[in-house]
């Protein structure tokens, strides 16, 4: 009973920022009329005033393991504890200089050469090494570890054989137990033969690739491509007794006592699910830029309170509002000057299930392309963003967002634009005149984060201007996960957002052998293009492949862009600078100026 | 009395395995992989089962045999699936105290509350003081604690600017210069509007219980031979009558006690305060199967307990009923 309750007042408390916002008891103090500016009664008292930048969370950090992060939250912080090879300035987003003060690169690009600065050191004053990087690379490529981001290293010449040489070996370990499990010296060795990654000496990296990745650098600027203070890790290493698997402490990562870091930052002090306070690193070894000198990530789940925060001054910058409440809405349609939807370098689609049968046998009639490209061309995108999510948010025609990345302009002409008639005559053409026998059309889409809205006006507008009968299907987050994974859907929501400044970074999605393929889409060309692009040194003719790749899935509609994502900010730009709100979510919290 | 505590605390194990065996099962069959994210990249299934077997969530058997083992050669409740670096236990260990704090102030408010407004409406029937005091109370159980909570927080932030968000403290911990006072006032401003929030419903029915039970009581025979040996109105009301009509009350408070000092999912979420029903609500969404079993678990012996210490407090304040 207890937890029927308890969910029904969630549901009810994920409505109420709406009530708030318009009318009801929230309004005289609600961010509707309360000044935008900071605080009445001077800078907080207690805690907070300890810390000079002060920002809010909306959840608490999953892991601040540098080579497991996933997440936007936890990198954000752990760019402030770890300092990468090459950096991205901001707000230029160009690359410059990290623990590496300079590098070089060959000719076939495929060896980077990073010279390690001297004075780069760890909080304990032990020199910043290439094994560090070793080390947490080796860290990364190891299922032991089990890193979501396991597969960017994979761009390392051998990254993959190394990592299925130990799957393998875990295999084994499986059966024989503690007594098989293989030395860590001895994994070390393997990682040294297997991969193109070595430390000639102690202030040097050499980096083979498998082959040419224009992006490599930008990858080196991510957060796990960063260094361990291998030193003090190591001795932590132990093998799990059942599995064989190397694990760590885990406490290590969030324990100020413990953790050694190289970057701007260490940590002060940790208050799980209330705030985590960093301080400046006195031994990082480019102090004199750092432009404050502690910041405190206050942890609030619920946008409401988080805007309280703001509005008496505990907090300079919210960059945590989600999209999908209406309170970020009614925030942006209030003009303030402190907020402001930045496009994010991500899309809102939905996937067509591109099979030739449905799960449950039938003929799947979304397998035409006509279809797909029908009910794309049905959907009136600028009037769910202005009238729907209310966050008017960029509408899409490419997967690929515009602006996003540099040289490359997607092929915005290939996509669907909102024609009725046109997609009337499409659906004709494949054999649905006026829509019929279209039939067992779902939209599938994960409960509570405003899909719902989105899917009605879009189901609307199927069911008016083409005939055919539209079921809305709720599900709950895992388990619409899993339908889409095992591809047991007709139509389903999702979103997709780059992970590093690269059009492959969007069209691998599609490639016919790739695990997050949803679509099922499977083209031979399209993959034909992507690995012709892989083997391009010339930047240019790369680019102009990619396109081509882009344009060739966009005609096929395997997926119906709907919007851009956009990131909400709030802060004062008068009070603070440094933000620098970009579509890659780049963050150098370093270079963030609290105004006097 | 010894031996109806003696059984009950004998129960205790079995209930609980019980409880443990349901709950397990539940939390098993939820659909989905507790450690991937709803949107955007999947890891390679390689990485997805390397993930899985870390934490025994690729077979039901090891993971509940690892899992009791754990419990009770270590006292771990094991890892979080959803906060990575932290142990069930110390998850637990630090919410438990706070929803505790802020609940035992809840409930000392609901009862202060509760026992004035319903004994003044019990004291002068009918009058404007009654019907005011029920009509509060009315309103007091139909306003979710969302709706109370935002009003007193934006109440709080917008006449007086202050806000008591984040920055939970205890008294004993060193911040800063402050003299262990101060921060004890600190941290009653932490306290006192989420224990406000929670205590107004309990303090609505606890005046509802009262204001009825008395009603009914003050026209009972025993009252009425108190009146005749010359006690006055009042004298009979706290002597006799106020005793037999807080039974119910007594019974309220058990169970109550327990889903207050475990803390409330919304009340949690209107203060951003660290406790323990936050847990409740996302564990289950989550499928942080370890800390679903561990929530479950210690909120199950609080209940059990409770109850426990309600039946004693029965017998305690009327010797009429037996227990065994």
């Amino acid at each position: 009973m207890k937890q029927l309750l308890l969910s029904l007042a969630a549901t009810l408390l994920l409505l109420l920022p709406a009530g708030c916002g318009d009318s009801g008891p929230g309004t005289g103090t609600g961010p509707t009329t309360a000044p935008a500016t900071g605080p009445s009664a001077g800078e907080p008292a207690g805690d907070e005033a300890e810390a000079e930048f002060r920002f809010v969370s909306a959840n608490e950090h999953n892991f601040l393991d540098p080579q497991k992060i996933s997440w936007l939250h936890d990198i954000r912080v752990v760019d402030c504890l770890f300092e990468t090879l090459v950096k991205t300035s901001l707000p230029s987003q160009q690359i410059e200089p990290g623990v590496a003060e300079k590098w070089e690169i060959s000719e076939d690009q495929l060896t980077y050469t990073f010279h390690l600065r001297p004075d780069a050191r760890w909080s304990n004053g032990d020199p910043v090494t290439a094994n560090d990087f070793l080390f947490a690379w080796r860290r990364a490529l190891m299922p032991d570890f089990a890193a979501d981001y396991s597969q960017l290293f994979f761009r390392l010449k051998g990254g993959e054989d190394f990592f299925k040489w130990r799957a393998g070996t875990l295999k084994e370990d499986a059966s024989g137990g503690a007594a098989a499990a293989v030395p860590w010296k001895e994994i070390a060795a393997k990682f040294d033969e297997l991969v193109g990654a070595s430390a000639p000496d102690p202030k040097t990296l050499v980096v083979r690739l498998a082959e040419p990745v224009p992006y490599f650098l930008e990858l080196c600027a991510f957060a796990p491509y960063g260094p361990n203070h291998a030193a003090s890790i190591e001795p932590l290493l132990a093998p799990d007794p059942k599995s064989g698997m190397y694990r760590i402490d885990p406490g290590y990562w969030g324990d100020p006592k413990k953790l050694v870091c190289n970057g701007p930052y260490v940590i002060q002090r940790r208050r799980f699910r209330q705030d985590l306070l960093m301080a400046q690193n006195p031994r990082y070894w480019d102090k004199a830029s750092v432009k404050n000198h502690s910041i405190l990530e206050l942890i609030i789940d619920n946008p409401q309170t988080a805007l309280i925060a703001y509005q008496n001054g505990q907090a300079h910058w919210l960059p945590d509002i989600p999209t999908s409440s209406s309170i970020a809405a009614d925030l942006v349609q209030q003009g303030r000057k402190d907020v402001l939807a930045s496009p994010w370098a991500g899309t809102y689609f939905y996937n067509f299930n591109c099979r030739p049968t449905l799960p449950d046998g039938r003929k799947n009639p979304l397998a035409d392309a006509r279809v797909r490209r029908a009910l794309s061309m049905t959907i009136d995108r600028k009037a769910l963003v202005t009238q729907v999510t209310r966050l008017n948010q960029p509408i899409a025609r490419t997967f690929i967002p515009p602006g996003c990345l540099p040289g490359y302009e997607p092929p915005v002409e290939a996509g669907a634009a909102f024609d009725p008639e046109g997609a009337r005559k499409l659906l004709a053409e494949a054999g649905y005149p006026g829509g019929a026998w279209l039939t067992g059309l779902t939209i599938l889409y994960n409960t509570g984060l405003g899909h719902e809205n989105l899917a009605q006006p879009i189901k609307n507008s199927w069911e008016k201007n083409l005939g055919v009968v539209v079921v809305l299907e709720a599900q709950e987050g895992k388990t619409f996960s899993e339908r889409l994974k095992k591809h047991s859907f007709t139509i389903a929501r999702a979103t997709w957002t780059g992970d590093y400044r690269d059009a492959t970074t969007f069209l691998d999605k599609f490639r016919s052998d790739n695990g997050n393929n949803d679509a099922a889409w499977s083209n031979a060309e399209f993959d034909g293009l992507l690995d012709q692009a892989a083997g391009e040194t010339d930047a240019a003719k790369r680019l102009a492949t990619l396109r081509k790749a882009e344009e060739l899935m966009l005609k096929e509609q395997p997926i119906a862009p709907l919007y851009q994502l956009v990131t909400l900010h709030v802060y004062d730009p008068n009070k603070i600078e440094g933000i620098d709100p970009n579509p890659w979510n780049f963050r150098r919290l370093d270079h963030v100026r609290v105004k006097r | 009395m010894t031996r109806l505590i003696f059984w009950r605390l004998l129960q205790l194990p079995v209930i609980l395995a019980v409880i443990f065996v349901v709950t397990f099962t539940l939390a098993w069959i939820i659909p989905g992989n507790p450690l991937e994210k709803p949107d955007g990249q999947r890891p390679d299934a390689e990485i997805s089962a390397a993930i899985l077997r870390q934490y025994n969530l690729d077979n039901p058997w090891r993971f509940a045999g690892e899992y009791l083992k754990g419990v009770f050669t270590r006292g771990d409740f094991g890892p979080s699936l959803r906060y990575l670096d932290q142990r069930v236990s110390d998850i637990i260990g630090q919410a438990l105290p706070v929803s505790a704090a802020i609940g035992t102030l809840a409930l000392a408010i609901g009862l202060m509350l509760g026992l004035a407004a319903g004994i003044l409406g019990a004291l002068w029937p009918r009058s404007p003081l009654d019907l005011g005091s029920l009509a509060v109370a009315m309103v007091g159980v139909s306003l979710p604690t969302f709706v109370t909570g935002s009003i007193l927080l934006a109440l709080a932030a917008g006449l007086f600017g202050w806000a008591p968000i984040g920055g939970w403290t205890w008294p004993g911990w060193s911040v800063g210069s402050q003299l262990w006072w101060s921060r004890a006032g600190i941290m009653m401003s932490h306290l006192i509007l989420p224990a406000l929030t929670l205590g107004l419903a309990p303090a609505a029915y606890i005046a509802r219980l009262i204001r009825l039970g008395l009603a009914d009581v003050m026209s009972s025979d025993f009252i009425r031979t108190a009146r005749a040996k010359g006690l006055s109105e009042r004298q009979s009301l706290f002597r006799h009558a106020l005793k037999v009509a807080f039974l119910p009350v007594l019974s309220f408070l058990g169970p109550a006690a327990a889903v207050t000092l475990t803390g409330s999912f919304v009340v949690e979420q209107v203060f951003a305060v660290p406790g323990l029903g936050e847990h409740f609500v996302n564990a289950v969404r989550n499928k942080d199967q370890f800390l679903i079993l561990g929530v479950v678990l210690v909120y199950s012996t609080i209940l059990i307990v409770f109850n426990l210490v309600v039946d004693v407090a029965y017998a305690w304040i009327d010797p009429r009923i037996e227990m065994g």
